[in-house]
């Protein structure tokens, strides 16, 4: 049983702000507070203000709407944190109808939604605001029958009297309960008694999606409003030397053609040339039509194919020190084997299939935005900077997100449209083109890896270098670094592997376009470096992966990673016995199988990966993929996260990369940034561990250790070992 | 005298420059939205409507191309968003963000009047012109069999 003492709640019902949410007035309000130090010891934000992050509104109808401030990109999160209200509320599920918050972190606390971290973060105080709101109900209810509140119970939307089994509904009581004290502590359920946490839920939102009703930032509509496509300046720092606007003025149905300079802050727009006209494909005729010429600036000359060399190069090579312990030049000297390898993967783009678009209105006294996002603080802080207004100013309608894997918490696509609201004196929907998308990006980091490991002659893998080269997201917001800081190899540094003599380098590596958060971030070539050396050290030992893994695991004496280690080995063993692991020998001829684990954002995750290779043909068949998060909130969505890890792992394992020449980028569209498609998708199992630990996040974790699991199997069924991703790469 | 199209059982006069696509004409003309604009060279399928039952990419199509034709989107698709489709999308939780569903259903429907017992290789096909980059193939493959069943089940 677990007793939270922060008094977290605040009865909101007669605030004035209430009436500035446009709820009906009547029944009970309750915000939630964050205990902002204790939460799942995760740190948050250092402010320890009044900061309600979610509302529960229950009707004098029993109608119940839950607020979520936390932004939806398909993760599911909109459905599983109402459902954990709803569960210590001990409300009816059908009776709950669930709002996007709009964009308003006094309110409901950090809404950067990203870093797997809404669950780890939210899980907690969710419940609270939950349970305390069924506290008043029950004390309410209570009242009225004149019996202490010890012989009322609550369950499914009403309050019954336990001696007589008399019933109030919540509907009933919600206007009572707003009178009541809010608890200062309240106890949270135990695990047995769970009634939505951790079952399978359907996204509340289903239902609209499959009759094409739910409204994503693309699909604003507003009277008055303006459509607007752009086209960016191809290489980051350039400028617009000069644009002949006078052919697509004259298209019919285009208002104006607008320069929208460079806005050097984060997020701010890379700067382009727009057109806004009467609908959107005008727009993007028009913009066909205009004769720009650009002044390319210092990264014109960026060649991610000779970049990449010059990567392997920098990490092959000694590089700036980043972590040391023990000693390696010993470890090394006295090794048996010593297991040297190089690892490389590409920039990638997130393409979701929703193009960045916005719709923004800046008017003399207000600025509303309409927009998917994965961060309106952002939204606020850039638009206030640009037009000079306070970020609470700002009013951010948070829509649905059709699909976001990090880009969208950049708001450059936010701040042209309010340029060109702002110029054309209307609301103005800017949508990007598919080819804008993939040229305009933040991508995930090219990047080169190269690990030396040394096996002493009890086969103890005992020395471990590890090197790292790649543009780092850092370079965003200081063009001047000229390596990823050592910091940014915290997650190598502290992998849970147990090697006494360790040591950690970053190599150079300027960044020469911008780099962004791309789902599971480093994650996803620090998993492949691990997986994959791990798997060529048992091959060079003649050991089983898994008992090299576990022997690697077992050395770790840290006691500080004593769960890291025990939870690893728990996924590796499970994800060993759900793919038969032990007789894989006995796969047909060209079958193989490949295994790998990886810890990332306080996740654990392990992979096994069947394939079947004939010729340069791989053919992906069955994953198995072993997640370890603690309590799992939601089973559905969270098996659809490890869905949909492996078909983005298959896309960025065996095909998809963002090639650049002359500064810019090659690819454009669909054809030549070649996702996966249905016809290639594996089947995939998905087994959650169970125990007790607390609920850590799903969104990045499947990829880690995805594209090592598939170099393996690769290598296990053809003896071909993949070190750079894609392993088959589009020649552009 | 303008041309007209139909469009879920209602007529529209095109009053558009006709090489404008229909996907474009029904988003922004119309504001039905349930058709999604995902890559404009018909290569994701985000934008799949009928004309004439035949699934269709509406970014690639002129309207004026389509005058005189019945078209079905995703908001017509079903009176009570109840087709066997749609049925087995909610059975199957297929959506994850769900921004590219409407075209995989609408693919999907047209897919199935033609093929009343498909086969996983004949859904593959089917489908393949349709990207979904959450990842939700699988729930598709499901949903997609699932319908068929339900579609031509033996009275």
């Amino acid at each position: 049983m677990s007793v939270s003492k922060q008094n977290t709640v605040s009865n909101e019902s007669r605030r004035k702000f209430l009436k500035q949410s446009g709820l009906a007035t009547g029944g009970l309000v309750l915000g939630i507070s964050l205990p902002q130090t204790t939460i799942a010891g995760f740190k948050m934000g250092e402010d320890s203000t009044f900061n309600p992050n979610a509302f529960i509104h229950i009707a004098d109808n029993g109608d119940t709407l839950i607020y979520c401030g936390r932004c939806e990109m398909g993760q599911g999160i909109s459905t599983a944190l109402p459902a954990a209200v709803a569960d210590e509320l001990e409300a009816d599920w059908t009776r709950v109808n669930i709002k996007q918050g709009e964009g308003n972190e006094e309110k409901y606390g950090s809404q950067a939604t990203g870093g797997s971290a809404s669950i780890r973060t939210m899980y907690i105080p969710m419940r609270e605001a939950g349970a305390a709101a069924k506290v008043m109900l029950v004390a309410a209810a209570a009242k009225v029958w004149g019996v202490p509140a010890q012989d009322c119970m609550a369950d499914n939307h009403f309050v019954i009297n336990k001696n007589n089994q008399q019933k109030l509904g919540y509907g009933e009581l919600a206007s009572l309960a707003a009178n009541e004290q809010v608890p200062a502590s309240v106890t949270l359920k135990e695990k047995k008694d769970y009634k939505y946490i951790g079952k399978d839920i359907a996204r509340h939102n289903q239902g609209d999606i499959v009759v094409g009703k739910l409204t994503y930032g693309v699909d604003t509509k507003m009277p008055g409003l303006k459509y607007a496509a752009i086209t960016h300046c191809p290489v980051m720092g350039g400028k617009l030397k000069s644009v002949d606007k006078t052919a697509a003025k004259q298209v019919k149905g285009v208002i104006d053609v607008i320069e929208i300079p460079r806005f050097e802050v984060p997020f701010g727009s890379l700067g382009g040339v727009a057109v806004v006209a009467d609908n959107t494909w005008t727009a993007q005729q028009a913009l066909k039509k205009l004769k720009i010429e650009w002044d390319l600036g210092e990264h014109q000359s960026y060649d991610t194919k000779a970049y990449k060399a010059q990567l392997v190069k920098n990490v092959e090579s000694p590089a700036q020190l980043a972590a040391e312990r023990g000693d390696i030049t010993k470890a090394f000297a006295e090794a048996e084997h010593v297991v040297k390898a190089t690892y490389t993967g590409g920039h990638l783009s997130h393409s979701p299939m929703e193009p960045n678009a916005s719709v923004v209105w800046v008017q003399k006294d207000s600025c509303e935005v309409w927009a998917a996002t994965q961060s309106p603080a952002d939204i606020q802080k850039v638009l206030g900077q640009y037009l000079k207004r306070e970020p609470k100013d700002i009013f951010v309608n948070v829509t649905m997100a059709g699909g976001a894997f990090g880009r969208k918490f950049k708001c450059d696509y936010v701040h042209e449209a309010a340029v060109l609201s702002q110029a054309v004196n209307a609301p103005v929907q800017l949508t990007w083109s598919r080819e804008e998308d993939m040229r305009t990006g933040y991508y995930h980091s090219i990047n080169a890896q190269h690990i030396e490991a040394a096996v002493d002659k009890d086969g103890n893998v005992t020395g471990w270098l590890h090197r790292a080269a790649f543009p780092a997201i850092a370079s965003l917001f200081d063009p001047s670094l000229d390596r990823a800081p050592a910091n940014n190899l915290g997650d190598v540094d502290n992998h849970p592997f147990g090697i006494a003599n360790y040591r950690s380098e970053t190599g150079e590596a300027k960044a020469h376009t911008r780099i962004g958060w791309y789902r599971a971030v480093y994650a996803i070539f620090y998993g492949f470096a691990f997986g994959s050396a791990a798997d060529e050290l048992a091959h060079k030992t003649k050991k089983d992966t898994v008992s090299l893994l576990n022997s690697i695991y077992d050395n770790n004496k840290n006691a500080e990673q004593a769960e890291q280690v025990a939870r690893s080995k728990g996924a590796l063993a499970m994800a060993a016995k759900m793919s038969n692991w032990a007789n894989r020998d006995k796969l047909p001829k060209n079958q193989g199988l490949g295994i790998a684990v990886h810890y990332s954002f306080n996740t654990y995750v392990a992979m096994a990966v069947r394939v079947e290779v004939n010729g340069e043909d791989i053919k992906v068949l069955e994953v198995d993929a072993i997640v370890d998060c603690g309590q799992v909130l939601n089973t559905d969505s969270a098996t659809a996260q490890m869905e949909g890890a492996v078909v983005m792992g298959m896309s960025l394992s065996l095909r998809t990369e963002v090639v650049f020449r002359d500064g810019a980028v090659v690819n454009s569209n669909f054809h030549n940034y070649p996702v996966l498609r249905i016809n290639e998708m594996p089947q995939v199992n998905v087994h959650f561990m169970e125990n007790d630990y607390k609920p850590t996040g799903l969104g990045e974790p499947g990829l880690g250790p995805f594209a090592p699991a598939l170099a393996n199997a690769v290598f296990a069924a053809s003896g071909k070992r993949y070190r750079d991703l894609p392993f088959k790469p589009m020649s552009m | 005298m303008s041309q007209s199209i139909k469009i879920n059982d209602k007529s529209y006069p095109i009053d558009v420059d006709g090489d404008m696509p229909l996907l474009w004409f029904l988003r922004d003309k119309l504001e039905l939205t349930g058709t999604k604009f995902g890559c404009g060279m018909g290569l994701c399928g985000a934008c799949t409507v009928h004309i004439d039952g035949q699934a269709t990419r509406s970014c690639v199509m002129p309207v004026s191309a389509v005058a005189g034709k019945t078209i079905t989107t995703i908001e017509g698709l079903s009176e009570n968003g109840d087709h066997p489709l749609q049925k087995a999308w909610l059975a199957n939780k297929v959506p994850q963000c769900g921004y590219c569903q409407a075209g995989q259903i609408m693919n999907a429907a047209s897919f199935l009047a033609t093929n009343k017992k498909p086969s996983s290789y004949d859904i593959d096909n089917a489908m393949q012109g349709n990207i979904c980059r959450c990842g939700t193939y699988q729930r598709i493959k499901q949903a997609v069999s699932d319908a068929a069943e339900e579609m031509y089940k033996e009275a």
